[in-house]
């Protein structure tokens, strides 16, 4: 990282949280005038202990006069009470800010992960959970911490400042000079302080990511024999860190010495030209009371400000500004528009004003590709090159290929979350960017990893249909095979446990979830792959006949011999046809399949599709 | 770790002395002690500054040298405890005992240094005010207990609420978890907001408990905020007393006021006990690691051969099951042998032996005659190597992740390589070619696994263990790669686990696992006639599988 560019993200970064922290602020004025004030009764201490220190020593002690004295440091126990209650009501305040602020965050992160995890061809983004616990509340605990400390800055300066000038306005000269200095040394070290803790942050993160990829891929590693070549890979970052480590322990000593120059140097002045203040006119107690404000008065708070601005701050600004990143990115994924909100369009996917129910008018086939081109980025070789391809109503199509060939791009592509580069993706006469958002009623995903979430049976199988009849569920259940686990579940009213049940048992709820849907194309983009051969059969041949379309991206070979028609993805290539017509034309399926003549004949006796439907028939399905 | 132990105990003793010599320092302003006290003062406030700065260097340097040994050798430690380590410690575990734990332990000492030095001041102030006054000693000594009693009152308090807003954050997290999982589902139906809502539903639950913690820490500084000053008017009441009466100087008076409050100090050794609690479990977690014995290789040279393998009597078990049942195999040097079986047979035990990824509970896996335990770790490695399915990729560049190894091997090697495993022409496209860096460039399952071949061939060993390439490339790239297999490697020993018939047809030899067993050993079309052998490569039937993939339905959950 250049030295330009980190000036220019740790800019932007820190302009991104402190709008974040202002728009937190502004939401709480109350809350916010309510701490000011309380901040004020806090520094009631601050602003009135030397004064009634140099009292009681000055009119009472020194006097003789002990039920003076006592007097005036009754005030000043007094002034402590107030002062106490008063920081309990700060904290309260404090929370009241704060808490608001996480919920902000939280929701901004779970909104951003789901988006970010969402885009295919890339990793989800595991690191969401992660941010959700770590980095909100770091941002939570720094922000309370920075506040606090600048606001108890604040007040106990201007205390200190208004005591002094009514004990001795010539000793202002000796303080705030000195402050002053300290305050600009350490404003002259925070930028590279920040910088260094950044570094120091990012070095860590990058320690762990690469220490994480040696554990993920120890067994390369060994087999390479390279295990010194994949821990100096990331000694570097161990490295990176101990060098930020150090370079910003030289920067802490820097803003030691000027909290030391801030909060003492006013202390051994106001010594060194003691006589000189005598000759003002200064007591014993009025130098007493101004020795008190600066070492329980400004030093403590110049020191915690110092301390908290120097790491706390800038954790905050490293926390915020990784939320941040992260939604902002997703934002870009998604700026189509809120997809719930149901719009009436026309055949030709055009938007028109109205709501309540769905209506839309279906034109033509259920699938209609005209082609289509898609790559994940400009240089790499595309992964769906020109393909055409269509798919009436009642149609059960299964799309077969080694993997990498382009299954699930062209799965994401039909469903509408990735863009083509070119070409045309027709759902119901609908573009499939615009039938997305329309949630499910043109076309229903179900993907490999079955989305299961804790809730009763019902809400899961009528996710996509929340109007849906008991009945339909019920058919459903029945035909897709669920019955003997919703059974066992307790019903359709059982909650469910998602972690309690097996990937292939979360697979049937997902795809009676996705046969009650309205959908008139179902894909099932490998949704069956944990499920037994018979369950994955009886599940299929039930869409099959179900009204509307379906589409299985075929995770055993066996879904092809039910399929109607079978399209055969490879390296950018497509075929297209019925299941013995690929077995004459293409080698690759015929591998596939294992059919396979080198040095023996073709086996005899398999299973036709014809047969298998007899089969199946006489099964009950 | 010296000097911070050094600079930590001066700045404990200097802070305690501070209040005493400022105190006098007052008293010669008004004649009441020599004038030299002033400069005394001055040059303890200068040192103490001094000090300080000294003190956050020793300690910075400190942690950073012991943080980055601790890293470092547990890292190194780690890779040698053998492949089978991640499934003790997943890649993000380690991470968080290599990155977390390890500063901990890494900050230990100094922590425990702190803690002690912390006690310093507290007792010294308490010495002093005795030395000062000894009633002063008492008054503090009567509120220092309750003091104790409130903080302890608070740290239990506040432990269960952070408990319970743990608790609520982890089931929020767990449902985060579960939508990012089924996020294709979320994003395909359109539920974001629906699905955002539902996994934030015990926000406010959460909001509430974090204003029981701000409420519990309000409520402690308010008894603390009251406690602490009404002490240091007690003392200042009573040190007034002592003035009146001529016991004690100005300057006293303020050095018990301030040593009144350095005494209340003695409460900061709570938190500091609660962190050098959290270190210890740190350094545990990190030691936990180090402690496992790492696998030894002999020192065994090269034996002259051409790369005959043998398993002699070799048993794997995984509990009570037998994966490999004393399998007694030679895979002869030279040709292509392809491993056969349906999944669970042991194929990849087997694989995994044949290079010493693993070792077998019993028996012996030979090269040429040698026992591979006995060869040295490099020779090991520059006469067997691997490419797997799903390589796992290394290095900052394109090139340096195909150049990956034991040994380095030269650009023009590289080059070759990749083109061997045709990975060129993509390799090529990329805006840097093979100086692209390897996290910036998007890689499909088919262009890992062609650099993962790469690698393989760059380093051209004497043995050659693949993985069915074929399952994840398409024809054309599986044609190329198969014919490079058996020509330009033609004469080393290729042995290739098989999934699909065209790669079974291509060896010169076939050997079908069963059940832990060698079923047979004999080319292709010889087992072809077999109808249990075809039936390993058949689609899956109507007809339940014996074994395979009911197996996975169970245990995938």
């Amino acid at each position: 990282m250049t030295r330009a560019t980190s000036f220019a993200t740790r800019r932007g970064r820190a302009a991104a949280a402190l709008r974040l922290l202002g728009g937190a602020l502004r939401n709480r004025r109350r809350d916010v005038v309510a701490l000011a004030v309380w901040s004020l009764v806090q520094a009631i201490p601050a602003f009135l202990s030397g004064r009634l220190i140099e009292l009681a020593v000055d009119r009472g002690f020194l006097q003789h006069q002990l039920l003076v004295g006592f007097g005036w440091l009754a005030l000043l126990a007094a002034s402590f009470v107030a002062g106490g209650i008063a920081a309990g009501r700060v904290f309260r305040s404090l929370g009241n800010v704060i808490e608001p602020m996480r919920d902000q965050l939280a929701r901004v992160v779970v909104e951003g992960s789901i988006r970010r995890s969402a885009r295919l061809g890339l990793p989800v983004d595991r690191a969401g959970v992660a941010r959700l616990t770590e980095q909100v509340e770091i941002a939570r605990e720094a922000g309370a911490s920075v506040l606090q400390v600048t606001q108890g800055f604040i007040v106990a300066t201007i205390g200190a400042v208004i005591g002094l000038l009514s004990l001795i306005p010539a000793a202002l000269v000796l303080v705030v000079p000195p402050v002053v200095v300290g305050l600009a040394v350490f404003a002259a070290a925070l930028p590279r302080m920040a910088d260094r803790q950044l570094e120091s942050i990012l070095a860590d993160e990058r320690a762990a990511e690469g220490t994480a990829a040696v554990a993920a891929g120890l067994r390369d590693v060994v087999a390479a024999g390279a295990e010194d070549r994949a821990t100096s890979l990331v000694e570097r970052h161990i490295d990176a860190q101990a060098v930020a480590t150090r370079q910003l322990a030289r920067l802490t000593a820097v803003r030691t010495l000027a909290v030391a120059a801030g909060g003492l140097l006013p202390v051994i002045l106001i010594l060194l030209f003691g006589s000189w203040l005598r000759s003002y006119g200064a007591t014993t107690g009025a130098i007493l009371g101004a020795l008190t404000y600066v070492l329980q008065g400004v030093e403590p708070a110049l020191e915690r400000l110092v301390r908290n601005l120097g790491s706390g701050g800038v954790w905050l600004v490293s926390a915020l500004a990784r939320v941040l990143e992260a939604s902002a990115e997703s934002e870009l994924d998604s700026a189509e528009g809120t997809p719930e909100r149901p719009v009436d369009l026309d055949a030709g996917g055009k938007r028109r004003a109205g709501s309540g129910r769905v209506r839309v008018r279906r034109r033509g086939s259920a699938l209609a590709i005209h082609n289509l081109t898609f790559a994940y980025s400009a240089t790499a070789a595309p992964v769906i090159h020109g393909l055409e391809l269509t798919v009436d109503r009642g149609d059960h199509l299964a799309i077969v290929g080694p993997s990498g060939a382009g299954k699930s791009t062209l799965a994401g592509l039909i469903a509408g979350l990735l863009h083509p580069q070119a070409g045309s993706v027709q759902i119901g006469g609908v573009d499939a960017m615009a039938a997305r958002h329309h949630g499910s009623v043109l076309r229903a995903l179900i993907p490999q990893e079955a989305y299961v979430f804790p809730g009763t049976v019902l809400e899961n199988v009528t996710y996509l249909d929340a109007g849906a009849p008991r009945a339909a569920v019920d058919h459903a259940i029945a035909v897709i095979g669920a019955a003997p686990l919703v059974e066992r579940l307790g019903g359709c009213d059982a909650m469910i446990d998602p972690a309690a049940l097996s990937a292939g048992e979360r697979q049937l709820i997902t795809l009676v979830r996705a046969y009650v849907s309205k959908a008139q194309l179902v894909i099932l983009d490998e949704a069956t792959c944990h499920l037994d051969p018979d369950a994955e059969a009886r599940a299929e041949l039930a869409f099959s006949h179900r009204s509307g379309a379906v589409i299985v991206i075929a995770h055993r070979i066996s879904s092809a011999l039910r399929a109607r028609r079978v399209l055969l993805l490879d390296g950018g290539a497509a075929w297209a046809g019925t299941h013995d017509e690929l077995l004459q034309a293409s080698p690759l399926y015929r591998d596939l399949v294992g059919h396979w003549s080198g040095g023996a004949k073709t086996p005899r006796g398999r299973a036709t599709p014809a047969a298998l439907r007899r089969a199946l028939s006489m099964l009950g399905l | 770790m010296i000097a911070a132990g050094f600079t930590v105990v001066v700045l404990a003793v200097l802070d305690t002395a501070l209040p005493a010599v400022l105190g006098r320092a007052v008293d010669s302003i008004f004649g009441n002690a020599p004038a030299a006290w002033v400069f005394a003062a001055a040059g303890m406030v200068a040192g103490l500054a001094a000090m300080d700065a000294a003190d956050d260097l020793a300690v910075g340097f400190a942690t950073a040298r012991s943080t980055a040994w601790l890293r470092r050798e547990l890292l190194r430690h780690f890779v040698r405890l053998g492949v089978s380590a991640p499934e003790r410690y997943p890649p993000g575990d380690l991470a968080s005992r290599m990155v977390g734990n390890a500063t901990q332990a890494g900050r230990a000492a100094v922590d425990i240094v702190r803690a002690v030095a912390n006690l310093l001041p507290a007792l010294g102030a308490i010495v002093a005010l005795g030395l000062i006054d000894p009633w002063l000693c008492l008054v503090v000594g009567a509120g220092m207990p309750l003091l104790v009693v409130l903080l302890r009152a608070f740290v239990r308090d506040a432990s269960g609420l952070a408990a319970r807003y743990l608790e609520v954050q982890g089931a929020i997290a767990a449902r985060l978890a579960g939508a990012i999982a089924g996020a294709r589902t979320i994003a395909a139906s359109g539920t974001i907001h629906r699905e955002t809502d539902r996994v934030l539903a015990e926000l406010p639950q959460l909001h509430h408990e974090g204003l029981g913690l701000w409420r519990a820490q309000a409520r402690i500084m308010t008894q603390q905020g009251l406690l602490v000053p009404l002490l240091e008017v007690a003392v200042l009441a009573l040190a007034g007393v002592e003035l009146a009466r001529g016991h004690i100087t100005p300057g006293a008076l303020l050095a018990a006021a301030q040593y009144a409050i350095l005494a209340t100090s003695l409460t900061s050794v709570l938190p500091s006990l609660t962190r050098l609690v959290r270190a210890r479990a740190g350094a545990a977690r990190a030691w936990e690691v180090m402690r496992e014995p790492t696998v030894a290789h002999g020192a065994g040279a090269a034996p002259r051969g051409d790369g005959r393998i043998e398993f002699r009597g070799v048993t794997v078990r995984a509990g009570d099951r037998a994966l490999l049942d004393h399998v007694d195999l030679v895979i002869p040097g030279g040709a292509l042998t392809a491993i056969v079986g349906r999944s669970g047979s042991g194929k990849s035990v087997l694989t995994g032996l044949a290079g010493r990824l693993a070792d077998p509970d019993e028996g012996q896996v030979l090269l040429d005659g040698t026992a591979l335990r006995e060869l040295g770790h490099d020779t090991l490695r520059e006469l067997i190597g691997y490419a797997f399915e799903r390589p796992a990729l290394f290095g900052d560049t394109i090139g340096d992740a195909i150049a990956f190894g034991v040994s380095t091997p030269s650009p023009g090697a590289v080059a070759q390589a990749a083109r061997r495993a045709d990975a060129d022409g993509f390799v090529e496209r990329l805006p840097q070619g093979c100086a692209n860096p390897l996290a910036a460039t998007p890689l499909s399952g088919g262009e890992a696994q062609r650099l993962g071949l790469a690698r393989a061939f760059a380093h051209p060993a004497r043995v050659l263990i693949l993985d069915d390439v074929a399952a994840s490339l398409d024809t054309v790239t599986d044609f190329r790669i198969t014919s490079v297999l058996t020509t330009a490697l033609a004469g080393r020993t290729r042995i290739v686990v098989a999934h699909r018939v065209s790669t079974a047809s291509r060896a010169d030899m076939v050997v079908w696992l069963h059940e832990g067993r060698v079923r047979a050993v004999a080319p292709h079309p010889e087992l072809w006639r077999d109808a249990g052998y075809r039936a390993i490569f058949e689609p899956a039937r109507l007809a339940p599988h014996p074994n395979g993939h009911r197996r996975g339905a169970r245990t995938a959950a």
